[in-house]
């Protein structure tokens, strides 16, 4: 039995939308057991998410309706993400090459650009704060993920999700080739710097000084505030899935439209995206967290990176 | 086009492929010194560097069947990962260490002027299209790449470390260099190029002692200060 292509994307979508708190959750639980706590319950998330929406909700004063929108404006553009990106597949689904990485990129921003806006309307301070230093440090990485795209398009001929990630799968030669290994570690810590992780920013902190995403949430409640948080876990797992399915680990991927192959995939990815997490809590628990304004040095290196992999490739070297 | 059709043209066998990666490591140690805070850790990314270097030839050794170059990778090995930054580290230890670093730009200026050299050592130095058995020709313009960046290294650090350690790490880049134009060198030559290298230890040791004996600090910004 062959599943319809329509229904594979709408699992694509889906997949996202019931796993993401579930490996935030498993995370979280990872993190506390590194640092010799037990940590909350697993499904946790899932919990917090069904307690905020039966909260009610309380809009600060100053506040329009675009304080109201935001928050179901950014999940909204990250789980159309999932539609350009090989989440199960291996071939393209129907839309799936209707934009390409940049268009991704743009649908991510736009959410975040959504909450920006939201949390700049409250007045008052520290969600503005958030709001200002997350524009500005996007504007700092953007760059980078520019030139990553690039390399995608130098190796590919193109600049879909999917081509680099039967390219990757091609050949073991091009996997290790000097200039997609550049990538892989440029994106990495791209992903690091989106989903707020040190040494960009404490995402379990309290503290206002470093706060950068954190701070863009405090004044959401209720359905509103479950919205934004789960907004950040579809856009962390999200990040995930690009950073597997097309850089570093297409495999695993369905390559059939049979219903078995397709629940294998679900499985695998979550197995991967928990390893790739896993990666990066074991950073969080090992490193410290560079001051703000150090800030610049991490995105000059992530910068390096990416813009050496351009220069190895045109030099032929790729 | 497929991807597997590309990959197979651009003809990247997982030898030069290997070759290249190190190569490129050998850049990223440098750009790594030019933004460490601590001499300390300058010297010791120039051993990780000086590893890379011997693998390299160790792997040029391999696959080209030159065993002349192990000699070269043995004494690579016991004086540029070992002796050479332990006697560095000496030096350091026996000074007064300045605790504010040295960088005369921020460091993201450095690195972005860092690019740029790369850029220019990678393709002009590239177009020259040096003919190498040993090792893919565009390595040649990495390693100059690599040598204009040590030469970063040594304008844009204010410190007497800094500064020996830009020129050992020219040391390295030119090494690579060689590789890529003459890895069948006699071995006699080889050997020359490492006396050369103990001569500028001994010249940089004695440097770093005066000066820090006259100033009082490693930092060669006092250098510019009239003295009465």
């Amino acid at each position: 039995m062959a599943l319809s292509p329509v229904v594979i994307q709408a699992a694509q979508v889906l997949t996202v939308a019931v796993f993401a708190p579930f490996v935030s959750g498993v995370l979280a639980k990872i993190e506390a057991l590194g640092q010799g706590r037990r940590g909350p319950r697993v499904l946790q998330p899932y919990y917090d998410l069904v307690k905020l929406l039966r909260k009610e909700i309380l809009v600060p004063e100053p506040a329009s309706w675009v304080f109201l929108v935001a928050p179901a404006l950014a999940v909204a553009c990250f789980l159309t993400v999932p539609i350009l990106i090989p989440v199960l597949t291996s071939y393209p689904l129907p839309l799936g090459i209707m934009g390409d990485i940049l268009a991704g990129g743009f649908v991510l921003s736009l959410g975040g650009f959504a909450l920006a806006l939201g949390s700049a309307e409250t007045g008052s301070p520290y969600p503005q704060l958030g709001s200002s230093r997350a524009m500005t440090f996007g504007a700092l990485i953007e760059p980078a993920i520019l030139f990553v795209t690039f390399t995608v398009a130098l190796t590919t001929g193109t600049d879909l999700p999917y081509a680099e990630g039967d390219a990757v799968r091609a050949s073991l030669a091009q996997a290790l080739s000097p200039a997609h290994v550049l990538v892989m570690v440029a994106f990495f810590l791209v992903v690091l710097n989106d989903t707020g992780r040190i040494p960009v920013e404490t995402h379990a902190s309290t503290l206002e000084l470093g706060m950068i995403d954190e701070a863009r949430t405090m004044e959401w409640s209720g359905p509103l505030l479950a919205l934004v948080r789960f907004g950040s876990m579809v856009k962390q797992f999200v990040l995930y899935v690009i950073l597997i399915d097309v850089f570093t680990a297409p495999w695993g991927l369905a390559g059939s439209r049979s219903p078995g192959a397709i629940g294998l995939a679900v499985v695998a990815l979550i197995g991967k995206a928990l390893a790739v997490g896993t990666v990066f809590t074991l950073i969080d628990n090992s490193f410290s967290k560079l001051r703000l304004f150090k800030l610049t040095e991490f995105m000059a290196a992530v910068f390096l990176l990416a813009v050496l992999a351009v220069m190895v490739d045109l030099a032929g070297l790729g | 086009m497929s991807p597997g059709v590309l990959a197979a043209e651009s003809g990247v066998g997982s030898f030069q492929s290997f070759s290249v990666a190190l190569t490129v490591a050998v850049l990223l140690c440098e750009f790594a010194m030019l933004r460490a805070p601590l001499s300390r850790s300058q010297v010791r990314i120039y051993a990780v560097q000086s590893l890379l270097v011997s693998g390299l030839a160790a792997d040029v050794a391999i696959a080209r069947h030159i065993p002349d170059l192990f000699a070269i990778v043995g004494l690579s090995l016991v004086l540029k990962v070992v002796v050479i930054p332990l006697i560095v580290l000496r030096l350091i230890s026996e000074a007064v260490v300045d605790l504010v670093p040295s960088h005369r730009l921020g460091v993201a200026t450095m690195v972005l002027l860092g690019l740029v050299a790369a850029g220019i050592g990678l393709f002009v130095v590239g177009a020259v299209h040096v003919h190498s058995r040993t090792l893919p020709t565009a390595s040649f313009g990495l390693s100059a790449s690599a040598v204009l960046v040590a030469f970063l290294l040594v304008v844009l650090r204010a410190d007497v470390v800094s500064q020996a350690v830009g020129f050992f790490a020219l040391e390295n880049a030119i090494s690579v260099a060689s590789l890529v134009v003459a890895a069948g060198l006699p071995l006699i030559v080889e050997v020359a190029f490492f006396f050369d290298l103990l001569v500028a230890v001994v010249v940089f040791g004695v440097l770093m002692r005066v000066h820090h004996r006259r100033t009082g600090t490693l930092s060669t910004s006092a250098l510019d200060e009239l003295r009465g």
